[in-house]
């Protein structure tokens, strides 16, 4: 018997003290798909809607700026907030914002990818760290996303795309602001689609990306749209 | 009451002497502008200079451990890579243009003779990764940095981490050449009223400043901004400039004005070295300077010298030689890091 009261009061504090911590926090789970499918850089075939076979080899990309608003107004806003997120990672990049208020919020707000005034601003540490590999040498600026595989639909050597996006400078201001309504949740997952991205580029003619262009700043708008959030 | 003014004074004297420490590893030159750099986010120590001046004449920044940021520039010429048009770098290979001497980078926006770069930290990136120069990357630089005896005990001296990283490098560097201020020339004492010009120094200063400082501004002798001085294209390397970065037609041919400071011993002169005398230079001025659509609005009208005017004016720019940058000993190779003992 006693060992079930302490049963109950432990499973009592675990279900409350969860839901308490939860409400204290607002934590974002960033992760990579295909599709429906978990995208594994490691074991990539993927098939198209159109049944042409192809693989991912890297996604990396930054999302910085995260902020939360109501009624149109920043009332939560992350300190210092920039995130590469690498696909090559198994796990989900997890980002907690304290909510220690719990403040109420009805929008969600973030960039992909860096700032202009972060971009000349010298050598930073931590995910901004050139050492990450998402800074180019030859001319200054950080690359805000990339995307690298393999697919039949491009005649390059071994089939290769690559997309590197970036860009501080108009006209080729690559970064994107990216919104979605979403009503007080201590837990929100987001998704970024590849398959959505590589439907909308045109392979064959369009397979590589390796500087500030008109084009960068489109196919930047495209993985923009790539984007999904929900409730966990 | 007393007790606690008697400390507060005391913090403030504390404070005041920390920060005198700081004020006097950089120094603006009285005739100077403020510098461009913003030194609160690097604040400068003698650690991570010292940290600095041991990665710049290390090769350990090159693929093979050959080439370091010294190879092609050498203080003996104001730091730049003497005697070549184009600089070579790791295994003979030859680059695309003449590297640029370096002094007083503190006062630049922006680096390389197109632009390219837009902050002293990031430079060094550039001559790292590039295959023709250090073919590296700065990953692995950490790693073998890392992976040194000498470089983790440096590092925690300087930053207080004995983990490096990308950023702590870069700032390294970057102190080290802040610190390569030159403005101890004839030119700087003739301005501070310590010296005086020669009749023919001063008449080619006269010269100067009529037809060259537009673009050569004083004291800095450089406005870092970019222009097109009229040199016809070489057709080996079809090099556009500014344009590369910009890929506005309007900035083709145009390159970083450079800073005439030491041009004594900066030789050869140009992006793509192609004149080895400062006479070819004066002679492209008056005679050479081909019209198209991006040329300099300072350039619109032709510069008419005479011989002798022109012999004035090299004879002024002769007076921009800093002979005590050229040799300071604060910028030697520092053998005393490199010696067998010190890495043990």
């Amino acid at each position: 018997m006693k060992s079930n009261k302490t049963f109950f009061l432990l499973l009592f504090i675990a279900v409350y003290g969860g839901a308490f911590s939860q409400t204290n926090s607002v934590q974002f789970s960033v992760s990579t798909t295909f599709g429906a499918t978990h995208l594994d850089l490691v074991d990539s075939a993927f098939t198209t809607s159109d049944s042409k076979h192809l693989k991912i080899t890297e996604v990396k990309f930054y999302i910085s700026k995260i902020q939360l608003l109501r009624n149109g107004k920043i009332v939560l806003e992350e300190k210092n907030s920039f995130h590469l997120v690498d696909a090559g990672q198994t796990n989900p990049l997890i980002i907690v914002v304290n909510n220690t208020q719990n403040i109420s919020f009805d929008q969600l707000k973030f960039n992909l990818g860096i700032d202009s005034a972060t971009n000349v601003s010298g050598a930073m540490g931590g995910d901004l760290d050139p050492t990450k590999g998402m800074y180019w040498t030859w001319q200054s600026g950080y690359i805000n996303f990339k995307l690298e595989g393999t697919s039949p639909l491009c005649t390059t050597r071994n089939n290769e795309f690559q997309f590197h996006l970036g860009g501080y400078q108009k006209p080729n201001y690559c970064l994107q602001t990216l919104s979605f309504p979403i009503i007080n949740s201590s837990k929100i997952d987001l998704k970024l689609d590849v398959q959505k991205i590589l439907e909308q580029v045109d392979l064959p003619r369009t397979n590589h990306i390796m500087s500030p262009s008109a084009e960068a700043v489109l196919i930047s708008k495209v993985v923009a749209n790539a984007f999904t959030i929900s409730k966990n | 009451m007393k007790p606690k003014l008697v400390i507060l004074s005391l913090l403030c004297f504390a404070i005041v002497a920390f920060r005198s420490v700081d004020v006097d590893l950089f120094k603006v030159p009285k005739n100077f502008p403020k510098p461009v750099y913003d030194f609160s986010k690097n604040p400068l120590s003698e650690d991570k200079i010292q940290l600095g001046r041991a990665l710049f004449y290390d090769p350990i920044l090159s693929r093979n451990n050959m080439i370091s940021c010294a190879s092609c520039h050498s203080q003996f010429s104001a730091f730049t890579h003497v005697d070549h048009a184009l600089s070579h770098g790791i295994e003979d290979k030859i680059g695309f243009r003449n590297s640029p001497a370096l002094m007083n980078l503190a006062w630049q926006a922006s680096f390389m003779r197109d632009g390219s770069i837009n902050h002293l930290d990031m430079q060094a990136l550039a001559p790292i990764s590039n295959p023709d120069e250090m073919d590296e990357n700065i990953t692995h630089v950490v790693f073998k940095l890392q992976a040194s005896k000498l470089y983790p005990k440096l590092f925690y001296k300087a930053f207080g981490d004995s983990v490096i990283t990308g950023e702590h490098t870069l700032k390294a560097i970057s102190q080290f050449l802040l610190l390569l201020v030159s403005s101890n020339s004839k030119y700087d004492s003739v301005m501070r009223k310590q010296s005086v010009f020669t009749s023919q120094e001063n008449n080619g200063y006269i010269l100067f400043k009529k037809n060259c400082s537009s673009c050569h501004t004083e004291p800095l002798f450089t406005n870092d901004d970019f222009r097109n001085n009229g040199m016809p294209v070489d057709t080996t390397l079809n090099d556009f400039g500014r344009y590369r970065v910009t890929r506005n037609p309007s900035d083709s041919l145009k390159f970083k004005v450079p800073t005439l400071r030491n041009i004594e011993f900066s030789y050869p002169y140009m992006h793509d070295g192609r004149f080895k005398k400062l006479s070819q230079v004066m002679n492209h001025y008056t005679n050479g300077i081909e019209k198209n659509k991006s040329l300099a609005p300072e350039l619109q009208q032709p510069i008419v010298l005479s011989s002798n005017e022109k012999v004035d004016i090299i004879a002024f720019l002769l007076t921009l030689t800093d002979h005590s940058f050229l040799f300071n000993p604060d910028y030697f190779y520092p053998k005393e890091l490199f010696s067998e003992t010190a890495k043990d």
